[in-house]
Order: structure tokens, then sequence, then C-alpha cells
């Protein structure tokens, strides 16, 4: 699996549980992509107005808004935003006037659309799609690529499932046209993946395994797993069995990190038995911060080769 | 001297475990309830998105309608004796939600009618706060009947994981009659009748209209069923700020987790005004000394190559760098706190919490006294 072949598609998802560097790798394999010519939009989805973006964060900023801001040359980001959704599909829907302007306005229906279940996922849902259906003067997609990173499994979870949910209980009408346009889209192998990032340590695979039989329930087309902060294994095969007496026979440093190493073997050796789908393995590195995504995004490139 | 936090686990009755997710939050609130039920406390664990290897550690079940006590001989081997008692209560939206529908509506029709509606079924564990609102709410109840002596709370994992204080208030925004006055028009006004009727065929043209009738069926029932554990917020939050509540944030040395532990801090103390008590830093090489380094003397039983010792001695000099960043962080973290908060030290445990014995390593690694 290559990076050309992972960033040919319209939209990616990743997701994964909090701390496994989810959000780092989906500016990463944002930053490469762009790097590579692609236009990207880079997206999170967005909670409460006020919340600071981690996403964010590691472009020097303290949050996104809804309109998509240039970071860098093809590289732009934004959050989704469910009152921008629930305008934009107002807008779409209703005849322009009088009816327009009182439910553009009305307080109430705000609230109602920001509090009622599922109305919240159907604004990112149509957020997006708007977003997905942009097109330039030349006819071309204005975002080629859209990257999301998935806040948590929850929302995942609830954004692939929207379709399926609401058009069995609407049927039809215009929000059931929207969700088969995007579903047309969400659920083609194609256009859209869904990737699992985690970690190479028991609980966070077995958690990545729930995920992935979730996303699969839900039909999205999964891409694969990333099984980041990978240790770097310096003893070749001849040497392990020394290696691992002297951590048993003796009380020093370095246990710790050989037994991670072990573990990470163990947890890739689970993941290629019990899933048949790719897993990219993603070295660990020292520096943090500012540095990490770029730096990840060079191990990836030449996009051609393996990552 | 005793240890602060053995002291808030003596005399506090409620604590609220907050942090980032991934930095074994639901594990160290286990641990924190198993040491208070050592030391004598009926303590009840109350967590939101567990993970399942804890519920089977503990050996309860994942998603029960109330409260489950772990099995006597769990109990027993994990050092829990009477008075001592220990209950866990994972939480789930959606068996949280048919229990509410259950008790709270007028009668067995009512509640029949909503659990068996179209919409309900499909859409009720997506309604935010609900989970959060019934750990508040079940809170509420365990601390006024004294059922318990000590209420542990592992915070939702969310980005804003004290989303929960708010939930109440989430939820009467949701019930705000203003939201449901343009679904049951049935207002006096001339123009809000007007504005209702408008409203009405917004709906009407995106949802169609039985849709629309159906979803004003759901939420009329549903809503008034809400409206009666609907307590006063600020009754719930003052919970919050008794005395005898205590917050505390987990974190891991990990940078990201850092970032977002200060965040919870202040946010809990200055914006919030809670009684934030100091840290748990999880996952930690501070304090594991009394190792030996990798030496040539130490292997004279192994016939080992050079270059092998040499990588051997990376590792160990990796090891040792990551031992001295932690042991600063924590004291950084002691020093900026000041001596009337805490910071306390978790060990990294290889195997992550798999089953009671590992627990229980985690368990004694707390302060003694």
């Amino acid at each position: 699996m290559d990076m050309e072949t992972i960033t040919s598609k319209r939209l990616i998802m990743i997701s994964g549980k909090g701390g496994v560097g989810r959000t780092t790798l989906a500016a990463a394999i944002a930053i490469a992509a762009a790097k590579n010519g692609k236009r990207v939009l880079l997206a999170e989805v967005g909670d409460n107005e006020g919340d600071e973006s981690p996403l964010a964060h590691l472009f020097g900023k303290k949050n996104f808004t809804e309109i998509p801001a240039q970071l860098d040359q093809n590289l732009m980001a934004c959050r989704l935003w469910a009152p921008q959704g629930h305008k934009l599909f107002l807008q779409h829907i209703l005849p322009g006037g009088a009816i327009l302007s009182a439910a553009l306005r009305s307080k109430a229906l705000q609230a109602f659309l920001t509090a009622a279940p599922s109305f919240c996922e159907m604004g990112w849902f149509y957020h997006l799609l708007t977003l997905i259906k942009e097109m330039n003067s030349d006819g071309q997609p204005r975002h080629q690529l859209i990257i999301i990173d998935m806040p948590a499994t929850g929302h995942t979870l609830a954004l692939t499932t929207l379709p399926k949910i609401l058009i069995r209980l609407i049927r039809s009408g215009p929000i059931v046209d929207a969700l088969s346009e995007g579903q047309r889209v969400i659920y083609d192998p194609d256009k859209s993946s869904s990737w699992v990032v985690t970690l190479p340590e028991k609980l966070p695979v077995s958690e990545a395994l729930e995920l992935l039989e979730g996303l699969h329930a839900s039909n999205v087309p999964i891409g694969g797993i990333f099984l980041n902060r990978f240790p770097q294994n310096p003893f070749q095969p001849d040497e392990f069995d020394t290696i691992n007496r002297i951590f048993n026979d003796h009380n020093i440093y370095g246990k710790l990190s050989f037994q991670r190493i072990i573990r990470s073997q163990e947890a890739e050796k689970r993941l290629l038995k019990e899933i048949d789908v790719p897993i990219i393995k993603v070295d660990e590195l020292t520096r943090g911060g500012f540095e990490l995504p770029a730096q990840i995004a060079q191990k990836f490139n030449p996009i051609t080769g393996d990552v | 001297m005793n240890s602060p936090l053995t002291g808030i686990i003596k005399d506090k009755r409620l604590i609220v475990c907050c942090g980032a997710g991934g930095v074994g939050k639901t594990t160290v609130s286990a641990a924190l309830a198993v040491k208070a039920a050592r030391m004598g406390k009926k303590v009840l664990v109350l967590t939101i998105d567990p993970s399942k290897r804890l519920a089977e550690a503990l050996g309860v079940e994942r998603s029960p309608p109330e409260p489950v006590r772990p099995p006597i001989s769990k109990l027993r081997q994990i050092g829990i004796s009477p008075p001592g008692d220990l209950e866990a209560w994972m939480l789930d939206p959606q068996v949280i939600a048919d229990t509410v529908v259950e008790k709270y509506a007028n009668n067995k029709e009512e509640a029949s009618s909503l659990l068996s509606n179209r919409i309900y079924k499909n859409v009720t564990a997506m309604v935010a706060g609900m989970q959060e609102y019934t750990a508040v709410q079940a809170m509420h109840t365990f601390l006024k009947n004294d059922r318990y002596d000590l209420i542990i709370l592992d915070t939702p994992p969310s980005r804003n994981a004290l989303h929960f204080l708010e939930a109440p208030k989430r939820i009467s925004r949701l019930l705000n009659g203003r939201i449901f006055r343009f679904f049951i028009p049935s207002d006096t006004s001339l123009i809000k009748r007007a504005v209702s009727t408008v409203l009405n065929k917004a709906m009407d043209i995106s949802l169609g209209k039985t849709n629309r009738v159906e979803l004003t069926t759901f939420f009329s029932l549903f809503s008034a069923i809400l409206s009666r554990l609907n307590h006063n917020a600020g009754e719930l939050r003052s919970i919050f700020k008794q005395k005898d509540s205590s917050f505390l944030v987990i974190t891991s040395p990990a940078q990201e987790a850092i970032e977002e532990a200060l965040y919870f801090e202040k946010k809990t103390r200055d914006d919030l005004d809670m009684p934030f008590n100091g840290y748990i830093l999880n996952r930690s090489l501070a304090n594991t000394n009394h190792k030996n380094y990798p030496d040539e003397s130490l292997f004279s039983n192994h016939i080992i190559s050079e270059l092998t010792l040499n990588k051997v001695k990376d590792l160990a000099e990796h090891e040792l760098a990551q031992m001295k960043a932690h042991t600063n962080l924590l004291e950084n973290i002691r020093k900026r706190l000041g001596p009337s908060l805490f910071a306390e030290a978790l060990p990294y445990i290889s195997d992550g919490v798999s089953d009671l014995e590992t627990l229980a390593t985690l368990v004694d690694a707390l302060p003694s006294n």
C-alpha cells in the first residue's frame, strides 16, 4: 500500500481513540498529499463554539472556522460545523423570501436543530457534502481530497450510520435526497475510505478492532490501520533469545523498552491474524509538537514508495 | 505525613476524574475505587464508555440497568472485605434511555408507545447529553440516600470532558418550550402562530408531513418524560462545588495529554470554580529507579557480542532519559501547583490492566497512607 493509493480518493476519514496520535497522522497525510500536488482540505468535526482545536494547534492556530482557510500551497483547513450545514440545507430546500428568512432567523429552529437527535450529524453531513461538491471555474473539484480528523469513535459511527438510519426513518424528501447523494460518495470504495489509527499495544488494538467492526457494519469502505508510534527494533532475530534472557535475569534499565518492542510485534501479529486490511506501521519519532506532522509527512514521501 | 491523595480518598464523598482520552482514566478511577474499598469504604465507580476488559476484570456486565457488585471472590482477591465494598456501573446510552422511560412514564401505555416509536428506537442513543445527564442524575440520588460512602465518576471521553457538567443545561435547552412551541402550536399570539405555521411548513418540506407528525409525537412524549426528571441544573452543579467533592486530572506524560490536562485544570478551577485538588500522572517512569545499568560484568553468564551489548545499552539510555524527563515533569507540576495541591505518579504497567492482578498492582502503587 503506497501513499498514492491511499490518497487516490475524494474522502478519507481518520478515526481512533484519544491519545493514539490520530490528529497528527491526519495532518501528516494531508501535508504529504498536498506536497504531491493534490488540492487537499483538512477538516475536523466541530462540536462547540469556542472549543480549542488540537488540529489547529498543529498549525499554530487556535481553531478553524467553517469556511476553508488556506494553510499552505494546496492545503486548506476548516471545521465541519452543524449550524453551517443546516443553513446550507435550508437555503437549498426552501423557496427564497419569507419562509427562508423566517427559518434562518428563527432561534427556536436553530436551537431545535442543535439539540434534536441526529440533526447535528445531519448538519455535519450536509456541510461535508457541500464541500465535496464545490467546483472551481474549470469544472474541477475545488477540494480534490478531503481528509477528516474524526474526534471520537462515537462521532465516526454516528456520521457513517446516519444516512442508513435517516433514510429508513424518513423514506423520501429533500433530506433523503441529500443523504442518498452523500451515500454515493461515502459508501463508494473508489471515492472514500476510512482509516483507523491505533498503537501497537493490547488494549488499543482491541479498541481498533471493535471500531473496524462498527465501520464495517455501517458499510463504509475500510482503508486500513495505521499502527502508530511503532518502536524501532534494533535486534536481529538471532539476538532475541539472548536479550530476552538477559532482561529476565537482571533488573536493568532498558527492560521496559525491550518489552515494548515485543508487545508491538505481538500487536502486529494479532492484527495480521484477525483482520484482512492493509496495516501501515508508522515509526516512532522522538520529536513532538509543531514539527511532528511535517516529519511524518516526509517519511510518506515519495508517495510512490512504501510507507 | 499522610499523602493528600489518601486524604481525599478518606474524606471526600465524590471524586471526579477528568482528563484526555487514552490516558487510562477508567483504570485509574477503578484503582482509586479499589483503594477506597480496601480502606473500608462503600464505593461506587461510575464509568461511561468503559473498556470491555475492565468490565471483564471486575467480573461485571458491561451495561446493566443498575450498579453491580463484582463477585465476592474477586473482591477478596483484590483485598476488599467488609465493611469495604465496591460496586461498578458502566453506563450504556440505550439502556439508560429505556430505564428512564420505564421509570418516569405516567403509565405502561405511555412507556410502551414511546419505546416502540420508530424515531425513539433509532435516535435515542444520539440524544446529546443523555448519558452524562443520567450519570449526574444517578449520582445525585446516590449522594442523597447515603447508599455509598464515596462515588468516583470517570468522566466521558469527549474532547471537552467537562461537558457532563453542562448536560443538565443542555437537556433543559432541548426541553425548552420555545423549541416545541412550533411543533405543537397552542400559542395564543397571532404572530407566534404565524411563525409556527411557517416553520411547520419548512419542516414539512424537508421531512414530509407524516414524518413531521411522527417526530412531533416522539418529542411531546419524550420531552414530557424528560421534564419529569429535569432537576434544577443549578442544584446538580452545586453538588460538584461542595467541599466533599474533589476534581482530579488524570494524565499521561505524553505532550498532548499534558496540554489537555492543563486545560482541564484551568477549566475546572478557574472557569467553573470547581474544587480541583491535583494531578495523577499515569503511566509514568518517574520513581522507577533501583535498577542497574547494563554493563559487561553483569553478563558473564551470557555469550553476548559487543554489538548486541551496545544495542542493550541504547535501550537503557533511552529508558533513563525518559525516566529523567518524567521525574522532571512531576517536579515541575508540583512546583507550579504549590503545597495546597498534589501530583502523584503511577507507574506504567506493561500488560495494561487486563485483569484483577494488574489492577491490584496499580492500587499498590498508590500512596500507602
